[in-house]
Parts: structure tokens; C-alpha cells; sequence
């Protein structure tokens, strides 16, 4: 820090950098409509007045900010009777078999087994593997890990094994795991399309083990999900395994637990009959989105232009949008309102839930006079509520 | 300023029995008078109690929000509007927060012990209570299984000094413990310890010794609520001798020991269970320094949720269906299965009735706390059933007739106990008592300086309809409910204890964290106003010498 500015970050990696860079920027006007700056108060009714009008608002994003805003924004949707859906939400499958999972400290201290399943931290959490002693530098000679992909990642680089395994082939996998695990006779056919001798190799480190781990990626669609959750639970009957799935946002596991403790449910809430109401693939973003459903879009800290799929963010390129990020994003830029707010965390205090569900306490190293993304939500739902006169 | 005129007042805590008589409310206490043309409730024909206080209930944190998230089902078959004054959200047995709130409310309950919070979680917990409006709330702080603590007590460390460092970390209000030993064991290849003189392995300490040693703790700082202990053996037959053994370690210390129904079994391990709780309603009744809350099994849905996660992995296999296990880094873990209770089930009918038997048969309704360990043993919107059961021998012999009837034969039941739960024993164990056992001296009772938090009732010959829909309820003096509706939402307090510690403390645990999280102590204490505002602290009253 020098003179209130912000000099350098030590302890971050390359991904942490380039978050807080974004953070840090020039910064843009507080308040804009359709790209011209306006007084933050004719932008708060201008996008009270866009949500308020829709017949089917839609409020998504919220992975990339801290539990208050979060708090602000399921109020928000209430209010507005909208579909609220983060961009980073949970795994659907653990609705229906439950997990088995652990904080950081216990996978760092107690883990002697991890299973890197179709993710790359080395990449993706590129500080994960080093906290939790898990690289080849800082990896204690009685601990293993394992990576399990389509093809050799850079976390594969740091695995005692790797496992290649074509993604169509998860599923059966899987499945094919499990049945190993618990001794059930493969099926001839679909044993020769499976790396048969790993995978046995892996089921028996897996029984044997006092502690294992296995770090996902969100699953790609529910069967995976499911099959994973499943295993992880067979595996638990026989030794103590858990489960955690990584996380892109950094407010990911707090806009689930929010979402979860305000309504009930952890993703693609619907309040458009007065209450909450759940359904994960209908009132996911992307789907509704997709169909062409909602009517206008509240969009935090979310570059959604880029980050939903193709056919969802050319809808949504059609309905007026309000954005709330700290960040000049596409998504922003497109916007009819835009609010460029202080950082939680960079320039706002505040608690984000950590990927395991720790909740932290996030610092503002740097001081702002703008306000955060909870203030603009609450002033835009203030703005709201006063005009349905309650 | 209002007054509540003439109603049958149950005060048991100031002696008062039926009386009728007003109650005067200002400022948000109970006063002595007001003047003629103060605002009154016409209470005639009514009973007039102090606001409920729930000793131990699970509303707020990381395990309830675990389980919201398992029961979506529940939720969509309960729904609660948005209205002009109220959130919306969902019921069933784990209720988002606000309806846990507004339903507490409509029960006559304005105080509510959260009994199971990881301190690592606190500020999870603490955001909850913050979403969970019109109850004062206060949270316990599970110690039970915590590596740094273990080590102080192996080593003889500071750990009083600790101890009240981890309540002032947190917001908390008390200590509890759970399964002290085995939650730790759990992380060691699912293992447990099955004696309180079992080896927590490759730590030096065994149950017996952490028992002590922060029951002691809780002594010395003098803490408002003494330790509050789930024992070993949850659930298993046979289990009634480690819970009196617990007691017997506990001897001539206060201790609250929590949903003692659940630790009542006679029996072999693995095989079936009988009851024990005529032995341990004697022991209790022996020993004034030990309290309990029951824990009582009512049939139907519930979610079992329990730091004890061993005993969820034996949920597990019984049931088939979801479970949840997280391990939290050095303090707990954390268990949850969705159960249902039948009454032609003998193991649930027996738990049923083991409950009855330990309400029927203890003498001092002061240490006996009316609890369902929500939503363990079930909803706390089955309270009002509960209640009738206790007080009515008719409505209770007819239900005893209509379970598992091999079950009630390992029960006195049969016996056709006589004994029928008066207005004043009731308020005595849903309010005076649990509010006198933790210590909250402006809970619980109706005397001039209490808190102005007031249930009224219309008489009815069904308890059960009496208690599940109180005519009012007045928090902080403002009635929040009138006829089964809110007529206002308004934010509770954080109860928190007030304990000090020498900050040299720091010093001592400094390295311990480095060793156990993955959070550095600097960052660990809440110091966030906006999820420990508004709040009240009870300080305690430290005792003999520091060490």
C-alpha cells in the first residue's frame, strides 16, 4: 500500500492478481445509463423501474461477491417476485444422495489419499494444491494423489498417477467403480472400454485408505453427479472418504448457503407465486435464458455475455439489463443501467463462504467512497418497494 | 406501555401459581404498575405465561443449512408467503430462517438456543440468527473435539483461559460438548470411542479427562449456563451406563446434559434396547447440580442433525437414503440423515416412551427442560402435542395403547403413571426453568425488571390446541402475534455471554492454529458489528484464581 493505493499483493497467484487488477482499475462512473454517466439516484430508479415492470425478472450471478450483497439480493428477487439463480451453484445431484465432505484443514492434515476427478487446480485454484500439501514440492511421502482426466493436466503434472479417461466415459466409470468397490461383477462389455486395471488399482487404494479425498469439478450434468456423489458415499461405508467440488467464484459457496438458508433451496429459486420455489432445471439462468423467458435481468458481478452459453447470452443481449460489478465487463458495457461499485473484499468489508463453507471475514485494504454491491441492491429495492406502496 | 388485565398468571419463578392478576408492561420490562389509562389486553379467562425459552434447538448455522439443502421435498409441500410484513420461505422440519423465526413466534416462544455451532462457523451461524427475526437467540460453542483445547488439557495448559477466549471469539453463549473424544476418533478411519476412559488416539486425552477438564473450565469463569453435554454412546443400547458414568465424573459440578431420552437405553450393544429411565430420573433427582432436557421422539418426519457424526453414519445404514457428513478442521464434524419416526417401530416407540417415562418420573421440574432437540426428535411445532401428553392421562394412556406395545413393555408405561403436568410444571419446563438453567435472569419469569416478553393463551380443555396457538405473544413489550398472526416482525438480540480472558491467551494458541487451521488466528475472532449487533451480553461470574 502507498498513499491509499494499492502497490502490490504478495501471496497470490497468478489468477489473484489479475482478479484484484480487474478490481482496481480506473474507475468507472458509479452510475451509467446506457453508457452515459447519470446521478446514482436517476440510475436507481431507472433500474427499479426496468425490474419492477418485467413479468419475469431474472437475478443471476453473485458468485463474486460477499454474503451481505448476497443477503441483498435474494431480498431483492423476493421483492420483485423474480427467478434468482447464481452462475456457480451447486452440484444438483447432492439434493438427492447428499455428500460427505471436509474443510481445508482436515484435507491438508488428514487426507492421505486425493483423487483429482476431471479437475485441474493447477490451473483453475492454482494456490489449492500447495495449501493443502498436495503438490510434488510439499507432498509428505505417505500421501498419494491421483488425477483422473481426459487428458495429461498441468495437476496431473503433480500426481503420483494419472489416470486418462475420455469424458463420455464418466458415467460408466463411475458406476464401474462402485461396483468394484463393493465387489458386484462388471459387465464384459463395458469393462474392455475402461482402463480396467487402474481403475481396479484405484478401487483398492480407495478401500484401503484411512483418509481419502476426492476434488471434483462442479459435474458436468446430473447423472455424473450423481454417480460421483454415490461412490463417494459407498466408499464412506468402508473408509473415511470425502468430497469437495471445486469452485470457480470466489462467493460461490456463499451465494448457495444465502440462497439456501433465506428460501430453502440452494439454486434457481422462483418467487413469482410469492414464495420460494425450486426447480433446477427450470428455473436454471442459462435455461430460462434459452427459452427466452425473462423480461429483464439483474446481473451481479457476473460477466454473463461471455460466461453463459451462447444461446442464452444472445437472449439476454435482447432484455434490458441492469449490472452490478465492480469490473468493466462486456456484460456491463451492454447494460441499460450499470453500476460500477467498490470490491468486496478489495474496497468493501464484509464475509464470503470459502469453497468448503468456511466463512471468512474479507478486509478492504482499500478505501472508496462508493458503495458496495449491497447498498445499490438495497437502494434499488428501497426504490421498489416504494412504489408498490409497501 | 401495556397492560395485560386479569389473567391467570403463571409465574412459577416468583411463586406465582394461577393467580389472576395483571401484568404491566413498559419499556420493553415487566414494571410494577402503570397508570389507569395505559393500554391493556383484557386477559380475563386467559393464562398468561413468560415467553417461551427453548433450551436446545438446531435453527442456524452450517449443519441447518446442510440439511435445508437435502429437503426439498419438505419445502415445496410447505410454503410461506411474502406479505407485507413477513420474508417468505419454507417450513418443514428444517424451516428457512425467517419462518423458524415467525414460527417460534406464533408458538409463544421468544427465546431460543441454538445448541451445536462449530466456532469456526460462527459467523455462518451468526448471519442466520440475524436472518431469524423476533427471537432473542444465543448459540453454544462446540469444544468437545477440539485439537487445540485437547492439547492444552493433555498438556495442562491455560485452558480456562481458552475456553472463555473461544466464547468471546465466537458471540457464543456457552460451552457444548459432544461425544467428546469420538467426533475426533470418526476422522480416524471412522472410528468412535465407546468409554469415557477410551484413548482418543494418539492425542492423550480421553473423554473422561475433556469432560472434566472443561466442565472445570466452565466452573471457574462462572459462566451463566454450566457445560452442556451430549455423552458418549448417542443411541446405543446399553448407553445408560456411560451416561451415568458421565454424571458420576460430573459429580458436584453443574451440568446440562442434552436430550437425555436419546442416552436412556438399557440393553447390549447391537441388540435390542430397553429402558433406563427410571434410573437416571433417580439420579437426577439425586443430584441438583445436573439438569437435562429431554429429547423427546414424536412420530412422524424429522431430520436427525447432530455434530455426532458417527451416530449419522448408523442413521445412514438404517435408513438407505440421504446423509450428509462434513468434517470441520480441528473442533467437530457434523452429521445429518432425514428420519422418520413410526409408531409401530419398536425401536421409535420405545424412544417415544422412554421420553414420557424420564418427564413422568422426574421429581424437580426445574431440571428437566421440554425439548424435542429440534428437528432431531422432531419439529418444535410439535411442542404443543408434547404438552398434552404430559398433562393429559387420558389422551396419553389412548396414545401409549396405539404403538408398538413390545416396546411399551420395556417401559413402566403400562403402569398407567398417574402423574398429570399441571399449568405451573408446564410453565416451569417450557420457560422458567430452562431460562433459570441458562442463567438468562431477565427470561422466564414475570417479575418486575424481566424482559416484557409475555404468551397468552385462551384456556382450552385440549392442551394441545391451547398451546399451538396462543391469543397473544409480546416480545420486548410489542405484541408480535395476535390470534395466530403476526401483527410485527422486528429483529431479536444476540444473547452472548460476557467471560474475559487473559490476553496472553493469544500466545498459546497462536502456533496451535498454525498447526490445526486453515485460518490464521488473526482472522479467526468475529469482529464484524453488523453480524454481532444488536446484542446483550450476560457477563459471568469468574471464580477462584486464574491459572
Amino acid at each position: 500500500m502507498a498513499a491509499g493505493a494499492l502497490e502490490g499483493a504478495t501471496g497470490t497467484c497468478p489468477l489473484g492478481d489479475a482478479w484484484l487488477a480487474e478490481r482496481t482499475a480506473e474507475p468507472l462512473p458509479l452510475a451509467r445509463l446506457d453508457g452515459r454517466e447519470v446521478d446514482f439516484a436517476d440510475a436507481v430508479e431507472a433500474a427499479a423501474a426496468i425490474l419492477g415492470e418485467a413479468r419475469l425478472p431474472l437475478v443471476c450471478g453473485l458468485g463474486e461477491t460477499d454474503c451481505e450483497s448476497q443477503r441483498a439480493a435474494v431480498a431483492l428477487a423476493e421483492a420483485l417476485g423474480a427467478v434468482i439463480d447464481p452462475s456457480d451453484g451447486p452440484t444438483p445431484a447432492s439434493q438427492a444422495v447428499g455428500v460427505s465432505t471436509a474443510t481445508f484443514g482436515d484435507l491438508r492434515d488428514r487426507a492421505e489419499l486425493v483423487v483429482v476427478w476431471r479437475a485441474d487446480p493447477v490451473a483453475s485454484n492454482p494456490r489449492l494444491l500447495p495449501r493443502l500439501r498436495l503438490d510434488r514440492a510439499g507432498r509428505a511421502v505417505d500421501r498419494t494423489l491421483v488425477v483422473v482426466d481426459a487428458q495429461r493436466s498441468a495437476t496431473a503434472e503433480e500426481a503420483d498417477e494419472f489416470i486418462e479417461l475420455s469424458r463420455e466415459l464418466d458415467f460408466e466409470t463411475l458406476w464401474a467403480l462402485r461396483a468394484l468397490i463393493r465387489d458386484v461383477p462388471l459387465d464384459r462389455d463395458l469393462a474392455a472400454r475402461l482402463p480396467l486395471d487402474a481403475l481396479e488399482q484405484l478401487a483398492g487404494r480407495l478401500r484401503g485408505t484411512r483418509y481419502g479425498a476426492v476434488l471434483h469439478a462442479p459435474a458436468a450434468g446430473y447423472a455424473n453427479g450423481l454417480a460421483l456423489l454415490a461412490l463417494v458415499r459407498d466408499l464412506a461405508r468402508i473408509a473415511h472418504v470425502v468430497a469437495l467440488p471445486l469452485r470457480r467464484e470466489a462467493g460461490a459457496r456463499g451465494a448457495e448457503d444465502v440462497l439456501a438458508w433465506q428460501t430453502g433451496y440452494p439454486a434457481a429459486v422462483s418467487f413469482a407465486c410469492g414464495h420460494p420455489r425450486a426447480r433446477p432445471g427450470e428455473f436454471s439462468a442459462a435455461g430460462l435464458l434459452e427459452r427466452g423467458e425473462p423480461d429483464a435481468a439483474l446481473i451481479v458481478g457476473f460477466d454473463a455475455l461471455r460466461q453463459l452459453p451462447p444461446p442464452a447470452a444472445d437472449n439476454l443481449r435482447r432484455i434490458p439489463m441492469v449490472v452490478v460489478d465492480p469490473r468493466a465487463t462486456e456484460t456491463a458495457s451492454a447494460a441499460r443501467v450499470a453500476f460500477a461499485t467498490a470490491a468486496a473484499g478489495v474496497q468493501r468489508e464484509g464475509t464470503a463462504h470459502r469453497m468448503d463453507g468456511v466463512p471468512l471475514t474479507l478486509r478492504a485494504p482499500l478505501a472508496s467512497e462508493r458503495v458496495g454491491d449491497g447498498e445499490v441492491l438495497a437502494a434499488i429495492h428501497a426504490r421498489v418497494a416504494g412504489e408498490k406502496g409497501s | 406501555m401495556l397492560r395485560i388485565a386479569q389473567g391467570r398468571v403463571y409465574d412459577p419463578a416468583n411463586g406465582i401459581d394461577g393467580e389472576v392478576r395483571d401484568v404491566c408492561l413498559d419499556g420493553g420490562k415487566v414494571v410494577e404498575e402503570l397508570p389507569a389509562h395505559a393500554p391493556r389486553i383484557d386477559a380475563s379467562g386467559m393464562v398468561v405465561m413468560p415467553g417461551g425459552v427453548d433450551i436446545h434447538s438446531h435453527i442456524a448455522g452450517p449443519a441447518v443449512n446442510a440439511a435445508r439443502k437435502l429437503a426439498p421435498e419438505e419445502h415445496r409441500a410447505d410454503t410461506i408467503d411474502r406479505t407485507a410484513l413477513m420474508r417468505s420461505g419454507t417450513g418443514g422440519t428444517v424451516p428457512s430462517t425467517f419462518v423458524t423465526g415467525y414460527r417460534y413466534a406464533l408458538l409463544g416462544y421468544t427465546t431460543v438456543v441454538d445448541a451445536a455451532t462449530p466456532p469456526l462457523a460462527a459467523r455462518h451461524t451468526l448471519a442466520e440468527l440475524r436472518d431469524t427475526p423476533i427471537v432473542d437467540a444465543a448459540f453454544l460453542v462446540l469444544m468437545g473435539n477440539n485439537l487445540p483445547l485437547f492439547k492444552l488439557i493433555r498438556d495442562g495448559g491455560p485452558l480456562t483461559d481458552a475456553v472463555a477466549w473461544w466464547l468471546e471469539a465466537t458471540g457464543g453463549y456457552g460451552v457444548k460438548l459432544v461425544n467428546p473424544g469420538g467426533v475426533e476418533m470418526w476422522k480416524h478411519g471412522n472410528g468412535n470411542v465407546t468409554s469415557l476412559d477410551d484413548e482418543v488416539e494418539g492425542l492423550g486425552v480421553t473423554p473422561r479427562r475433556v469432560l472434566e477438564a472443561i466442565a472445570g473450565s466452565a466452573d471457574e469463569l462462572g459462566l451463566p449456563h454450566p457445560v452442556h453435554v451430549h455423552c458418549n454412546n448417542l443411541g446405543v443400547a446399553g448407553n445408560w451406563r456411560t451416561t451415568l458414568d458421565t454424571l458420576d465424573t460430573l459429580q458436584g459440578r453443574r451440568a446440562h446434559l442434552a436430550h437425555l431420552q436419546f442416552h436412556a437405553y438399557g440393553g447390549t450393544p447391537g441388540k435390542r434396547p430397553r429402558s433406563r429411565a427410571p434410573e437416571l430420573a433417580e439420579h437426577l433427582a439425586a443430584h441438583p447440580e445436573h439438569s437435562a432436557d429431554i429429547g423427546q421422539v414424536m412420530f412422524g418426519p424429522a431430520t436427525t442433525m447432530t455434530a455426532d457424526a458417527p451416530v449419522s453414519a448408523v442413521l445412514r445404514d438404517v435408513t438407505g437414503g440421504k446423509w450428509v457428513n462434513a468434517d470441520l478442521e480441528a473442533e467437530t464434524g457434523c452429521g445429518i440423515v432425514p428420519f422418520e419416526y413410526r409408531e409401530r417401530n419398536y425401536v421409535h416407540a420405545l424412544q417415544w416412551g422412554i421420553g414420557l417415562e424420564l418427564f413422568l418420573l422426574s421429581r424437580d421440574p426445574w431440571r428437566v427442560v421440554l425439548s424435542t432437540d429440534h428437528p432431531n426428535g422432531g419439529s418444535f411445532l410439535s411442542y404443543p402435542r408434547l404438552i398434552r401428553l404430559l398433562m393429559d392421562r387420558e389422551f396419553r394412556n389412548e396414545q401409549i395403547g396405539q404403538v408398538n406395545q413390545k416396546a411399551i413393555g420395556r417401559t413402566v408405561l403400562r403402569d398407567d403413571l398417574e402423574r398429570e403436568y399441571t399449568l405451573g410444571e408446564i410453565a416451569i419446563i417450557t420457560r422458567a426453568g430452562p431460562a433459570r438453567l441458562l442463567g438468562l435472569a431477565d427470561k422466564g419469569h414475570l417479575g418486575v425488571g424481566a424482559d416484557a416478553d409475555v404468551t397468552v393463551y385462551r384456556e382450552h380443555e385440549d392442551a394441545e390446541q391451547m398451546f399451538a396457538t396462543p391469543r397473544y405473544v409480546i416480545k420486548g413489550g410489542r405484541v408480535i402475534v395476535e390470534e395466530g398472526e403476526l401483527r410485527e416482525a422486528p429483529a431479536g438480540n444476540l444473547l452472548r455471554v460476557g467471560a474475559d480472558h487473559d490476553e496472553a491467551i493469544e500466545r498459546t494458541l497462536r502456533p496451535l492454529f498454525d498447526e490445526h487451521y486453515s485460518v490464521q488466528l488473526a482472522n479467526y475472532p468475529v469482529r464484524e458489528p453488523w453480524l454481532l449487533e444488536p446484542a446483550r451480553r450476560i457477563p459471568a461470574r469468574r471464580n477462584g484464581s486464574r491459572r
